[in-house]
């Protein structure tokens, strides 16, 4: 029969585990008690109608109660003194904490009307305010508890902050250990230990203080989320969405590196000796709160694949990443083994999301029309577009490697890269695809353009940013050496063209023939000049009116083409004046409009971009 | 373009830029016709089924079975044929089947934890059997300990609508037709059993707020489904036909797991609608029908599930209960044996659950993956 009661009693306190965290979820049932003390009518039912017809009545009652718990919650909040000094005042402010969780939520999904929606404001301002104080309480709760305990290496696997305490020997190790099983009642070696990261022994705090992180952590986990449905979270406006994600990855870190582990030792504290029953009784208390954890982590992977999303979906993958360990190390019994599969397989989801949204940034790449050049052939937005994201990814270069490792693309589907050497990484390969897209969308964008002068103005400005962008940075590592060698090549290349397709012409008419004297006779040479000298005014005035409204936004650049301008311009220039000199001796002057020093002038305008956009270099 | 994926994730096939496979005429027709025969077929043999093994565990798993398998050749249609899936109108078609698809989703889930609470039912039998081994002598502690562990259950089979009325309820008759929450109400009369705990197990297993509902969502994957315009049938050559039949399908196998396991807010009143003219319309008919006849018996009005098991459990439960009432001790011979059979017949309900609630769970999650792999890159 002793037997029987003894089994009974442990059944009887692991349902009241359980129930602790069933808890909160009554509390909305307290407030609509409040309520209908007001009023009989203002039943559960009622409300959910009347707010939504904007009823004045239902949201005078609102207001009411939301006042009377910010003044139960900000006498804590303000106070300089700390709450769980005293036991009476932290279960106050707990269950104040608590009414005002279950209010919000519950408020959240009854109506939009405005008033309303104005008094949620107030409440989930003042729940943040509640949580920052729960945060703080919860610090110095670990570091007082800390003090008055000398933590002991064998229980934890290279805390730093126990580097103080030294042990020589073994009976050293021994004492230290008996100290700690046998509780507060030893003398202790007071040694203050800065408790800052979640790593706590949990062993090792007293018991009291063990309920208090618990019931804090609890509440701060509560505070944060919403249960939210999948189509709910992909009907969310992004920005709100980035707010739940933040409020996601606060709460499991605390859920899987102190909650769950300290519900884990009070299970196999109650339940020594029975296994089945403390695996049982940590996963019915865990369940809920970790499948709703990893919903919402599932609801983000199959959700929209915007490239916008990229660096919160990484976020949200890197956490749960880093969390595998605890699910392992929590999660391993029977009971529990499929949340740790399903975190495992949650967490593939949000690679293959990644994954997905490089695809779709390819589509949007791909697909970005040809319409109207940029004016002056300048920088296009999708080149700025592309490598500032590219550049902003690849600083998460580590964890996108591993995104894409796992499911590597196979090189036959890029038949441009046949021929280089083997990239080092599905990232690289990733990255250099996406280039190759770029490329091909700038050079489709350049043919709009109906001076081809100008086509290659525009692929030197795209082309030079674009290996400016990739080189100081993670990016042109990724895409290697030989790649950004490459296409610092290729500018050059448009630039010679560029030369070649504008100034050829120019150039052509200062060609002096040698032998062309004699065949048109005195006179005839020298009106042939005079009309060279005529056909090359109007055709570099022309040139240079043009090109003047052109934009080559790297100050370098401009300099590079002015420069290799001038080396082929002023010399023939100088000597076909020379020689027109020479051909009308005295008269010469009268046709001549510009010296050498003019041109050079006059090329310094080209590429201010006079006429079009004066963008900025980035 | 997007990449479809196998099972283990990696990609079947990398499509980029523009190519694309074009099948003619002829070869379209004959998976259309294939899909819808195949779909015919399975509902016909999932309908020939007796009334006892209508929504049991192993039936559940056929359901869901067929789901999966239709699915996954519904996604070999869209990937042979994708120029056509991506034009219009084809396109707005595919997209209103994925949006329906996604509210699947969040059944999926609810239903993960309607499972959860029948394995609490499960854990409280086994405590139950447990406390009635027929290796012990059994004595008043034992007895109180399952009926303690009968009433949990009660608890725990509750409808989330039924509670309040059923504690409303003060006298009632202990007659044939007693149900479990009748017994929940005498203990709660004669222990000190807190009223807060009621809510205990319900609030740990659901994932889903307080407004969410299962009959809620089924209206909305419903929504304004009917079958093809002959005009879309034209414009998408008859591609939009297995689309509806997908739907439909959909809706129907959301329908039943809802009506099987325990959700938040199912309201199995809610009828939806299959229409009549197609072959595969006839199965689906009968068994929607049958289901539909199952909730309004009496017995089964206010279970929590309408599963098969679950039925099984709230008669054996009864029983035992009635039973362990007329218990005097020390127990007599025949009273004895009489607790070894009720125990017996536990046994093998129990049995059941053990061998069937685990598959049936990692089946609904493979429905899960099935639909989220099968969207095509929107």
């Amino acid at each position: 029969m002793a037997e029987n009661n003894g089994e009974e009693k442990l059944l009887a306190v692991a349902r009241h585990i359980a129930k602790t965290l069933g808890h909160n979820t009554n509390m909305a049932d307290d407030i609509l008690q409040i309520f209908s003390n007001f009023d009989g009518r203002f039943s559960k039912e009622n409300l959910a109608d009347k707010v939504a017809d904007g009823d004045p009545r239902a949201c005078a009652a609102l207001d009411h109660s939301l006042k009377s718990l910010d003044r139960r919650i900000s006498q804590f909040v303000s106070s300089d003194r700390p709450i769980w000094a005293d036991s009476a005042d932290a279960v106050a402010f707990l269950d104040a904490v608590d009414e005002l969780v279950a209010a919000v939520a519950e408020w959240s999904q009854l109506s939009t009307d405005k008033a309303f929606g104005a008094c949620l404001a107030r409440a989930e301002d003042m729940l943040q305010h509640a949580m920052f104080r729960l945060e703080d309480e919860f610090r110095s709760l670990m570091e007082r508890a800390g003090e008055s305990f000398d933590l002991t290496p064998p229980y934890r696997n290279g805390v730093e902050s126990v580097e103080n305490i030294p042990f020589d020997s073994e009976e050293e190790e021994n004492e230290l250990e008996t100290a700690v099983n046998d509780g507060a009642e030893e003398d202790q070696i007071p040694v203050a230990l800065p408790v800052t990261d979640y790593d706590i022994v949990i062993d090792a705090l007293p018991a009291g203080t063990i309920n208090d992180l618990h019931e804090i952590a609890r509440r701060m986990v509560a505070g944060g989320l919403q249960k939210l449905s999948i189509e709910e979270v992909h009907k969310m406006p992004w920005q709100d969405l980035e707010d739940e994600i933040e409020r996601w990855i606060k709460a499991s870190n605390v859920s899987l590196k102190i909650l769950f582990p300290s519900e884990r030792r009070l299970c196999d504290r109650v339940f020594f000796g029975f296994s089945a029953a403390a695996d049982l009784s940590f996963m019915e208390v865990c369940r809920g709160s970790t499948i709703q954890l990893l919903n919402f982590a599932d609801a983000v992977a199959i959700g929209s694949r915007s490239p916008e999303r990229l660096f919160r979906i990484l976020d949200v993958f890197e956490t749960l990443r880093d969390l595998i360990p605890e699910f392992e190390a929590l999660f391993s019994d029977q009971y529990s083994v499929s949340l740790r599969n399903e975190a495992i397989t949650i967490w593939k989801r949000l690679g293959e999301a990644i994954r997905g949204i490089f695809m779709e940034l390819e589509n949007l790449i791909r697909r970005d029309p040809a319409k109207v050049g940029v004016p002056g052939g300048g920088l296009h937005p999708i080149t700025r577009y592309v490598m500032n994201y590219l550049r902003a990814a690849c600083r998460s270069r580590q964890t996108l490697e591993q995104v894409f490792e796992d499911y590597g693309h196979p090189l036959k589907d890029y038949p441009k890269l046949d021929d280089r050497v083997a990239p080092n990484s599905s990232l690289s390969v990733q990255m250099d695809w996406i280039m190759e897209l770029l490329e091909s969308n700038l050079e489709a964008k350049s043919k709009i353009y109906n001076d081809p002068a100008l086509c290659y103005v525009f692929l030197m400005n795209n082309g030079r940013y674009i290996v400016q962008k990739a080189k100081d940075s993670e990016l042109g590592t990724l895409l290697g050496d030989d790649w950004i060698r490459k296409h610092t090549a290729k500018v050059r290349q448009y630039h010679v063209q560029y030369q070649r397709s504008s100034w050829n012409k120019v150039l052509g008419i200062l060609k002096l023939d040698g032998s062309s004297n004699g065949s048109l006779g005195p006179n005839g040479a020298a009106k042939s000049m005079k009309e060279k000298l005529k056909m090359f005014n109007t055709q570099f005035e022309n040139l240079c009116r043009v090109q003047s409204s052109w934009f080559v936004f790297d100050e370098q650049l401009r300099e590079e083409i002015r420069i290799a301008l001038e080396k082929i311009l002023l010399p023939a220039y100088g000597s076909f004046i020379g020689r027109f000199h020479t051909e009308l001796g005295k008269n010469a002057d009268k046709y001549v409009k510009y010296g050498v020093e003019d041109i050079e002038v006059k090329l310094n305008d080209l590429f201010q971009g006079s006429s079009g956009s004066t963008g900025s270099r980035k | 373009m997007s990449a479809m994926m196998d099972d283990q994730g990696s990609s079947v096939m990398f499509i980029r830029g523009n190519q694309v496979h074009s099948m003619d005429g002829s070869s379209l027709e004959l998976e259309l016709e294939t899909f819808q025969r195949q779909v015919t077929l399975r509902f016909l043999e999932l309908a020939a089924v007796g009334n006892d093994d209508l929504l049991s565990l192993a039936w559940m798993r056929k359901l869901l079975d067929i789901f999966i398998l239709c699915q996954d050749e519904l996604r070999m249609i869209f990937f042979n044929h994708r120029a056509q899936v991506m034009k219009p109108p084809m396109d707005r078609i595919v997209s209103d089947f994925f949006e329906r698809c996604v509210k699947a989703l969040d059944l999926c889930n609810a239903v993960r934890d309607g499972i959860e609470q029948i394995k609490q039912c499960q854990r409280l039998l086994e405590i139950v059997l447990c406390a009635l081994d027929q290796k012990r002598i059994i004595g008043e502690g034992q007895c109180r300990r399952a009926k303690k562990a009968l009433a949990d259950l009660a608890n725990c089979m509750f409808d989330d609508k039924e509670s309040s009325a059923y504690m409303a309820l003060r006298n009632r008759s202990f007659g044939r037709n007693t149900t479990i929450k009748d017994l929940y109400q005498i203990h709660n009369q004669n222990s000190n059993y807190q009223h807060r705990s009621v809510g205990h197990f319900r609030s740990l297993s659901w994932s889903v707020s307080r407004n969410w509902s299962a009959a809620k969502q089924l209206q909305a994957i419903g929504n304004s489904l009917c079958p093809p315009k002959s005009n879309d049938l034209v414009a998408t050559n008859g591609l939009a036909m297995p689309v509806y039949t997908m739907s439909s399908v959909l809706l129907f196998v959301m329908w039943a797991l809802v009506a099987a396991i325990p959700c938040q807010d199912r309201r199995l009143q809610l009828h939806i609608l299959i229409p009549r003219q197609f072959p595969w319309s006839a199965p689906l008919l009968s068994l929607h029908e049958r289901i539909m006849e199952d909730s309004k018996k009496k017995e089964r009005k206010n279970a929590c599930g309408l599963l098969r098991e679950i039925q099984q459990i709230e008669k054996c439960a009864r029983v035992i209960n009635e039973l362990v009432d007329t218990l005097q001790f020390p127990l007599a011979e025949e009273k004895g044996e009489e607790v070894r059979q009720r125990v017996q017949d536990l046994s093998h309900v129990l049995e059941a659950l053990k061998d069937g609630l685990d598959p049936l769970e990692r089946q609904v999650r493979e429905v899960f993956h099935v639909i989220v792999r099968g969207r095509v890159g929107t």
